[in-house]
């Protein structure tokens, strides 16, 4: 298992992949974070959940880009056929798919981290930029980095399991993304009357939670983690289930 | 001698007489490669069908046939990539899955372009090295053997047709394995490297391995195995010693041509 490991964390940092996706994260945190935090009147930035929201509040829609790096280290060698020479070398596959899941776990947790530490750094920095009091403490810069460096983690971990079920990387990719900005979108905003509350258990409200923001969403952050990591141990599951019993073709 | 048509008396290869061919301990070991009854049916159709055959150390065997005769199917098969619907498939007296340490008993090269575009020749290697527990210094020996040494450094999308095949190859032999299992992997080669995939696949045999090579090349198979299977419509329709399957006038080229186009549909 430590085998493939090493051999996972040696594919994952040799392509450009990941170092793609990481640019794109800090674009994306960077843009998000320097519009709200410069572009929002003084008078919505001055308590602390709204200050949470301009630090974190991006991370819903990043988790898309996480799960994207774990879904592509199965569905690019699906893609390209080094799924092949991998499964000839480790016939095991379960071991395969649970290498893939810790070393993209490892990639996540550091882009997450990355990330975050960038959204903590320029949010704060344009609170003090227009002379708005942090309402936020070392307690909630530190939820910040840990949260989301593991939801971060789990996200990986959801997209290996989703990759290895689809197989298809465009449609992996296509779904996350669906979930994750329309229909999730749907179950916590528009249906909110229709559905209930149950918008707030799904996995991107889960990860959002955290990190602490969202006051309107109660769900402390130990129970988002806790459910995050079901969601990213039922998808690896059922990706490493599909995995043992498929052909390879 | 007449042609072998044996599509219903699934005799093995290696029932038949080849003194010549099997070295003198090989009966007191298992067959190196087995198939028995093997079957593979995707729905309505069938892939392969009843297939049954066996391969004896230090051999070099071309198994031919049409396209979608089944011949990619049974190597798949026969490397634990894909499960039979019947029948087994058997490497050194185990299913492949079983196999203790796979990449050290069988390299296998199945298409001519499992690699990942932007990933280095090297680093291709290097994981599957990894991932095997082979030392990094066998990589630098096999990238030298496959003459890349030069080219390792550089994506793999930059490679030729022919780089390809021998990057293949290389992983392949990571392992110094005792069985190459190889679809088409003349391919793409050019007169030079042909000639040197011939003489490797040779030396291997004489060093008491085997070789499996799946293949359309006729006239290359002729120059470089010692025997052959011939697969039609996934059943085994002839199989033999290349001399008992060609003479009398007749080349290797006129028997797969006969046996594969007089097939009743």
């Amino acid at each position: 298992m430590t085998a493939q490991l090493r051999a996972e964390l040696l594919k994952q940092r040799t392509t450009r992949t990941n170092l793609g996706l990481l640019s794109a994260m800090l674009g994306f945190v960077l843009l998000a974070v320097l519009l709200h935090g410069f572009g929002l009147p003084a008078k919505n930035l001055d308590s602390s959940s709204e200050q949470l929201t301009l630090v974190v509040g991006w991370g819903e829609k990043l988790g898309a880009l996480f799960a994207g790096l774990g879904a592509m280290s199965i569905t690019s060698e699906i893609r390209h056929g080094t799924i092949r020479p991998t499964f000839l070398v480790t016939p095991q596959r379960s071991r395969v798919l649970a290498a893939k899941v810790l070393a993209s776990m490892f990639f996540g947790a550091g882009f997450g981290l990355i990330a975050t530490a960038l959204a903590v750094g320029v949010g704060s920095a344009s609170l003090r930029a227009r002379g708005i009091e942090s309402q936020l403490d070392g307690g909630a810069y530190a939820l910040f980095l840990a949260g989301g460096a593991a939801a971060a983690a789990l996200w990986a971990a959801i997209g290996v399991g989703l990759g290895a079920v689809v197989r298809n990387q465009v449609p992996t990719l296509i779904g996350i993304c669906a979930w994750l900005l329309f229909v999730e979108g749907l179950l916590v905003g528009d249906l909110i009357g229709a559905v209930g509350d149950v918008g707030r258990f799904a996995p991107g409200a889960s990860a959002a939670a955290i990190s602490g923001q969202d006051p309107d969403k109660p769900l402390a952050p130990a129970v988002g983690l806790a459910l995050l990591a079901l969601y990213a141990a039922a998808a690896a599951l059922a990706g490493s289930l599909t995995t043992a019993r498929r052909d390879v073709v | 001698m007449p042609i072998r048509r044996d599509r219903d008396a699934a005799r093995s290869v290696d029932e038949q007489k080849r003194p010549a061919l099997v070295p003198a301990d090989a009966g007191a070991r298992d067959p190196v490669v087995a198939a028995s009854s093997l079957t593979k049916r995707y729905g309505e159709l069938v892939a392969v069908d009843e297939l049954t055959f066996s391969l004896r150390a230090g051999t070099v065997t071309g198994f031919l046939g049409p396209n979608g005769a089944g011949k990619t199917t049974t190597l798949r098969l026969l490397l634990g990539l894909a499960e039979p619907t019947a029948g087994e498939a058997l490497v050194f007296g185990r299913r492949y899955r079983e196999l203790d340490d796979p990449a050290r008993r069988v390299g296998a090269v199945l298409e001519s372009n499992d690699f990942h575009p932007g990933r280095s020749g090297r680093n291709h290697l290097r994981a599957l090295a990894l991932a095997a527990e082979i030392p990094s210094s066998r990589v630098e020996e096999v990238l030298k053997l496959v003459e890349l040494d030069s080219a390792a450094d550089r994506r793999v999308k930059t490679y030729s047709l022919g780089m390809r095949q021998r990057l293949g190859l290389a992983a392949a032999l990571l392992g110094d394995p005792e069985l190459l299992v190889l679809d088409e992997p003349a391919n793409g080669l050019d007169p030079a490297g042909v000639h040197w995939l011939r003489s490797l696949l040779r030396r291997f045999a004489e060093q008491g391995r085997t070789v499996l090579v799946a293949s359309h090349m006729l006239a290359e198979v002729a120059q470089t195995v010692d025997q052959v299977v011939i697969l039609n419509r996934g059943r085994r329709v002839a199989s033999g010693r290349l001399d008992e399957l060609t003479g009398h006038g007749k080349t290797l080229e006129n028997t797969y041509l006969e046996l594969t186009a007089t097939e009743e549909s």
